[in-house]
């Protein structure tokens, strides 16, 4: 292609990256400005929920229940651990102004390091989990599929955070009041516990917030099923009813009932009823260890806490990754076994133009001589013989069309221009529509646009969704087939427009089936949308380079 | 009609070669339809064809196979493939290394077809001719006829086959006059065809 389809290309990229933006919800396209906001947001977000934390705070410590570690461990593990420097600065900026972190002074720089640490912890933990748990080239495992690297992150992050004190600890343990071992040790403990509480609360929701918004988690909201709340509401009841058993028998507080509640309900249902039971435990507990109670105690209440939010959590997204997990292996056999289906179809359809194109041969040679012998014969004859003539014709020129697709390394997929990819369609689908008394207009797209396919199966994808529009609408039906691109994204478009009068037909074949399962074998999407008396069909399939 | 160029037809389908062959009658060939080259090949010799159709895929003897025997029989006979299975391979082979004049694909481009046999049968009765003309010639002329053909002038032409100038200019008379060629164009072309 020329250098004009390259600039084409170029342009398209550009509009694509301005419509994220847009989804996002940020007033403009360039890219620093979005950052500035996220940053912006972040500093807000920072500082309301560290306020919010002072009081579960205590001696060596500074929070038992941290949610700002959960904005910190969302912002990092969505947008990456590039931006573990700027979330420095930022956490470092609300200290200042807030005073929590004195800005001059003898020990200032020691401050500042205890502000950084838990950052580079954060980030360090991300760029690890995501380093050695690929999310897309292990799947089929439950225990790596997604969402068990988030999971696994929220636990170890706190976990590396507290141990990166520790050196301060024991070098200038005066300056936050830890001096003993024993202080040094309930101090780290502290620490962990407030993280992992303010992580598995606070990231998860706003993860799915943050996917909701830009418009990579899509489809309508989950309902609650009466089924599973039930039972989970049981557990949660019954868990609390033995806790309260267990002290009451003088066991002191356990945290065991609960948390067996929770990891039940998790490994269940999954992570979004884990998490909302993992909030009903914690809005149980946090307001009665919250203000005047005296640290060991607290202490002790919030490590159990912890440790069934964890295994809630843990639970919740092992049951998510498992069902991922099966559903990949599902999909992948659904398609291994489409695959093998269109080889059998090719294989017999080469085989059946081979046997039709020995006859038709003879046919057609005969019909056009018998055409010529009676063109001077009475009319009924001669519009006869005219008539086979013609359609022998067509039937050759149809089966040498189907062979042009046959002939070809049929099993590579290539970059096929959508342009040819709707012209042969359009002739392939020509006789079948008008046989059915519809009508068929194409418009030809750009011939700059292609697609990496398998030409023969999308090209049998579309003829079923023209198929399929004529069987709806029957006689009078009028059919649009076209092509182009959208924000970076390849569109074939099949429209129908059935007669007021038409018979209602529901539209949702074998056709479709076979036409999803190639689609979705070529990486895209199809989606039939109904409005009125038109359908639309629309596959979406990654577009290449006008260059490839 | 008895001097008609002779085209043979050859396809294992039996319909198909009959109606080829009806449909080259029309256009004034004398075609005849053959099942199976096994038929054709005993008695090819006493009556070649100008031009000969085939399929390629058939029975125990397959078209390029064919093609090879009938080459070594008669080198001057056109041939053209037709084809159910086409494929790029075969096409170019089918030119290329068995010396067919046209690859056809079936359902048969009928004037394709009959371009393609008007145009073998011209070439193979101009080979025809020419071979005529050159197989009067002695070893020795012929060999001289060759030299002269690649561009060499007499004396290049005497130095290299070891003889005389003047010897050369006597074999060089004596293919003029075995041959009526008028002059070197004319001995070109009769070496090459």
């Amino acid at each position: 292609m020329g250098t004009a389809g390259r600039g084409k290309a170029a342009s398209v990229n550009i509009h694509s990256a301005s419509l994220v933006a847009d989804r996002l919800d940020v007033p403009t396209d360039r890219p620093a400005v979005r950052a500035a906001g996220v940053l912006a947001l972040y500093a807000l977000g920072f500082a309301l929920t560290h306020g919010a934390a002072s009081a579960w705070g205590g001696a060596g410590y500074y929070s038992l229940w941290f949610p700002a570690a959960g904005l910190r461990l969302a912002l990092l593990w969505r947008m990456g651990a590039v931006w573990t420097l700027p979330l420095c600065a930022i956490e470092l900026a609300v200290d200042f102004a807030t005073g929590a972190v004195p800005m001059t002074g003898s020990d200032a720089l020691i401050g500042w390091l205890g502000v950084v640490r838990p950052v580079l912890a954060y980030g360090g933990t991300v760029w690890l989990v995501r380093r050695l748990m690929p999310q897309d080239k292990t799947r089929g495992i439950a225990a790596l599929a997604a969402p068990m690297p988030f999971a696994v992150a929220s636990v170890a992050a706190p976990l590396i955070a507290a141990l990166f004190t520790v050196p301060q600890a024991m070098l200038r343990g005066d300056l936050t009041g830890v001096v003993t071992a024993r202080e040094i040790g309930l101090s780290i403990a502290a620490f962990t516990v407030g993280d992992v509480l303010g992580a598995l609360l606070i990231a998860p929701p706003v993860l799915w917030v943050a996917d909701r918004l830009s418009g990579r988690a899509h489809g309508p909201l989950p309902r609650p099923r009466p089924g599973p709340v039930a039972e989970s509401i049981a557990a949660l009841v019954l868990g609390a009813v033995a806790g309260e058993t267990l002290g009451w028998l003088g066991l002191g507080s356990q945290s065991a009932p609960s948390l067996i509640s929770v990891a039940w309900i998790g490994l269940r249902f999954g992570r979004v009823p884990a998490w909302f039971a993992l909030l009903a435990v914690c809005a149980m507990l946090l307001p009665q260890t919250a203000g005047a109670m005296d640290t060991p105690a607290r202490l002790q209440f919030h490590l159990g806490l912890a440790s069934v939010v964890v295994a809630g959590y843990l639970a919740g997204s092992f049951h998510d990754a498992q069902r991922r997990a099966r559903a990949d292996l599902a999909r992948r056999d659904r398609l291994l076994f489409q695959a093998d289906r269109l080889k059998t179809l090719r294989a017999m359809s080469v085989a059946v133009i081979h046997e039709i194109s020995q006859p038709l041969s003879t046919l057609a040679i005969e019909a056009k001589h018998l055409h010529e012998l009676t063109v001077s014969a009475d009319p009924e004859t001669a519009a006869t013989a005219a008539l086979i003539d013609r359609k022998a014709a067509h039937l050759s020129d149809l089966v040498r069309r189907l062979r042009r697709y046959g002939g070809r390394a049929v099993d590579e997929p290539s970059a096929l221009p959508l342009a040819n990819l709707i012209e042969s369609v359009g002739a392939l689908a020509a006789s079948e529509v008008q046989a059915a008394g519809a009508r068929l207009a194409v418009t030809a797209p750009d011939p700059a646009l292609a697609v990496m396919a398998q030409e023969v199966e999308l090209a049998q994808a579309v003829v079923n969704l023209i198929r399929n529009a004529v069987q709806a609408c029957g006689p009078d039906g009028e059919i649009a087939l076209s092509a182009n691109a959208e924000a970076g994204k390849a569109i074939i478009l099949v429209t129908n427009r059935c007669a007021a009068n038409a018979p209602a037909h529901a539209g949702m074949g074998v056709g479709t089936l076979v036409a999803r399962a190639i689609v979705e074998a070529h990486g895209g999407r199809l989606t039939i949308v109904r409005d009125g008396a038109d359908v639309r069909a629309v596959v979406t399939l990654p577009l290449i380079g006008a260059e490839a | 009609m008895s001097d008609a160029p002779v085209i043979y037809v050859v396809d294992d389908d039996r319909d198909l070669g009959a109606s080829v062959a009806r449909l080259l009658r029309r256009q004034g060939f004398a075609a005849e339809p053959f099942l199976d080259p096994a038929i054709l090949l005993p008695v090819y010799a006493d009556a070649p064809a100008h031009c000969i159709v085939t399929d390629v895929m058939m029975g125990d003897i397959d078209g390029f196979a064919f093609a090879d025997r009938i080459r070594a029989v008669d080198p001057a006979a056109a041939i053209i493939f037709m084809t159910a299975w086409p494929t790029t391979a075969n096409a170019v082979d089918s030119v290329r290394r068995y010396g067919g004049l046209d690859y056809l694909e079936k359902p048969i481009d009928e004037a394709r077809l009959i371009a393609a046999v008007t145009e073998g049968v011209a070439w193979s009765i101009r080979r025809r001719a020419a071979r005529d003309r050159t197989a009067k010639l002695t070893p020795r002329e012929r060999q001289v006829l060759d030299l002269l053909a690649e561009g060499h002038p007499n004396k290049v032409v005497a130095d290299r086959l070891g003889l005389s100038t003047k010897t050369v200019e006597d074999h060089r008379a004596a293919v003029l006059a075995k041959t009526g060629a008028n002059g070197l164009a004319a001995l070109i072309a009769l070496a090459r065809g």
